[in-house]
């Protein structure tokens, strides 16, 4: 099999941008070919100069001589461009992951994909991935431990608080979306159409980590079984995420209802721990690549030998 | 002239632990509607769409609630709370428009208003009247508090309200912060108490005299922890400072009402919401703390302190059993 570095350029040198090109930067199995940008200024290009190769600051066009050396993109610019990459890297037949809150890509967290059938890998290798937002990333192993060892899941809550330093304002713009989009994962995967999200935001000083609490109500729960899981996919959360943890495992928390909590500490590439709300989506935009990659080499070498 | 608006069946709906049904709030409407009040608020405890494990859950929904007001309410206007992060334009915002309410109020932590902004301006743009209101506006410094007015006033509300959501002011606080409001920003001020330290009326009282023109109160105090102040006694002391003020008889019907349907539920002033009042942390936690206090072993007074050492703001419930558990492992 192929041990080639995925060749990639990230899009959008904000904050999200600039932490994930430092992360694959230092990941081995990454080649970051190009930083795109919209300013030659910015704060984020001008950090990369000498370490990215191609610092590039006319959007998405200024990558036009540099397909044919890329493997795909991540875009961390916003919902509107996103449609527009999205155009541009099918012209190409490359794959993209989506860090927007566009909710064009397939929904996609990866702890999961060996797990639920809705969290599978594509098998084109033309693919968008959407991250889903913060909530959904650091819900999704709860969900699917709880609601596989429950019998008739009835209703699915997750609320998360994070600190108010690491909202931006595109997260402050998008709060319904935001809702929109944690609630429809917890459908995707549970197929349970009572779905509550709720996102509450912490001023306090220094700032406090990001927690994730889930709630599920059913028939009936196998509350060992849901122990083990709930354990078993945290510390495969937490081989991509290092700050993740169960701070308070699955307990009954009222009659047919089992709760947990998570608390995200973010990795600090760039961004600052307490922002493990942005962390946890940079990381699985990392892993989703990587596993997309690895799918699409092993179905290709199937094919040619 | 103060417009009185009663926040019974809405932050009482705390006090009763979403208990609130659709008979109660028509029977209570039915005297609201003659008493004087200028607007009735209903709804789960932390307004429209907050029906959750997470902050509890309500017995009744949002629309059957609000229906059953509207029915009742002609001349008083019906009024709901809207927190983003809990409520969204789309699943709670316009369907009670479409229920017929008059008054949104949406309200955040006091730091977090730029949360409200599509929320606020959305209803101003459908030419809805709106307030914005600064939850636990007392955890800022008097500039924040200005400034963040000044950006609910901007999106679009007509009105912007200071809720004493821990029930931490004195009256000289609330105569500081609503003199600051009246002078900076260019619409209606509004105020809002909570009991915990006994002095709700007071502070109702100290916001009229800093002009203040929209007074929040419930019959029988009933609201989230230590209450909020009561409608009546806040209409009997106003009565002493100004001709033309609402008559009594329907305001002790309600607070009557509240009594004797609800006897269990009246919150009072005790030593426990002294304390949490004076950590300035939210009222709203109170059932949890004495719940889980009670199952880690630890005392409430202990709770409520870390609690306000850790700056826990309204919606964070959760957390409450991490911080019993933290502090039963000590």
């Amino acid at each position: 099999m192929s041990n080639d570095k995925i060749k990639v350029a990230v899009i959008g040198t904000g904050n999200i941008g600039t932490d994930l090109c430092e992360r694959l930067l230092k990941d081995p199995k990454f080649d970051v070919v190009a930083f795109v940008g919209r300013r030659s200024t910015s704060s984020g290009l001008t950090r990369m100069h000498g370490r990215v190769p191609n610092l590039l600051d006319s959007g998405i066009e200024s990558l036009e001589p540099l397909w044919p050396y890329l493997d795909g993109v991540f875009d961390a610019t916003s919902a509107t461009a996103h449609a527009e990459h999205w155009a541009i890297v099918q012209k190409h037949k490359k794959w993209i992951i989506d860090l927007t809150p566009s909710r064009i890509g397939k929904p996609l967290v990866p702890v999961l994909i060996d797990n639920s059938p809705s969290m599978k890998i594509s098998t084109d290798y033309v693919a968008n991935y959407s991250m889903v937002t913060c909530g959904g990333q650091s819900s999704a192993a709860l969900i699917y431990a709880i609601t596989k060892h429950a019998k008739s899941v009835e209703e699915v809550e997750i609320s998360s608080s994070i600190a108010s330093l690491s909202a931006g304002p595109a997260t402050r713009n998008n709060i319904d979306e935001y809702i929109d989009s944690t609630e429809n994962m917890a459908t995707l995967l549970t197929g349970c159409s009572a779905v509550k999200s709720i996102l509450v935001l912490n001023p306090a000083e220094p700032p406090v980590m990001m927690r994730t609490t889930v709630h599920v109500r059913a028939a009936n729960f196998d509350l060992v079984q849901i122990l083990q899981e709930s354990r078993d996919l945290v510390a495969k959360v937490k081989s991509y995420v290092p700050g993740y943890d169960l701070v308070v495992e699955p307990h009954v928390a009222g009659s047919g209802q089992i709760s947990a909590t998570v608390k995200v500490l973010g990795s600090g590439y760039y961004l600052p721990e307490y922002s493990g709300n942005l962390d946890i989506i940079n990381a699985a935009a990392v892993e989703t690549a990587t596993q997309h990659v690895h799918l699409s080499r092993l179905n290709h070498e199937r094919i040619t030998t | 002239m103060i417009s009185f608006y009663d926040v019974t069946l809405r932050d009482g709906n705390h006090a009763m632990r979403h208990s609130l049904t659709p008979e109660f709030v028509r029977e209570y409407c039915q005297i609201a509607e003659q008493s004087g009040v200028w607007a009735v608020e209903v709804g789960h405890g932390n307004g429209i769409g907050a029906s959750s494990f997470l902050v509890g859950k309500a017995k009744s929904d949002d629309y059957s609630l609000l229906t059953a007001a509207r029915e009742n309410l002609k001349k008083v206007k019906l009024a709901v709370h809207a927190i983003p992060g809990f409520a969204t334009i789309k699943r709670d915002i316009i369907p009670a428009i479409k229920a017929g309410v008059d008054i949104f109020r949406i309200g955040t932590h006091v730091t977090e208003v730029t949360t409200a902004q599509k929320h606020v301006e959305y209803l101003s743009g459908q030419d809805q009247m709106v307030h914005g209101v600064l939850m636990m506006s007392h955890a800022i410094d008097l500039k924040g508090l200005v400034s963040q007015a000044k950006l609910m006033a901007g999106y679009g509300a007509s009105a912007v309200v200071l809720m004493d959501s821990a029930g931490n002011y004195v009256p000289k606080d609330v105569a500081t912060r609503v003199n600051a409001l009246k002078q900076e920003i260019g619409v209606q001020v509004g105020f809002h108490a909570h009991n915990n330290l006994g002095v709700g009326v007071s502070n109702a009282i100290s916001a009229i005299e800093n002009n203040a023109t929209i007074i929040d109160g419930s019959s029988m105090g009933l609201g989230a922890g230590a209450g909020n102040a009561p409608l009546e006694s806040i209409i009997v002391n106003y009565r002493r400072m100004k001709s033309g003020a609402p008559s009594l008889d329907k305001f002790l019907e309600m607070s009557h009402l509240v009594e004797t349907k609800c006897p269990e539920y009246l919150p009072r002033t005790t030593s426990s919401s002294i304390q949490s009042g004076d950590a300035g942390v939210f009222s709203g936690f109170a059932p949890q703390v004495k719940q889980l206090a009670a199952e880690f072993g630890v005392s409430q007074e202990d709770l409520w302190q870390e609690l306000g050492k850790r700056r826990l703001v309204a919606g964070q419930e959760s957390m409450i059993r991490e911080i019993a558990q933290d502090l039963m492992n000590l």
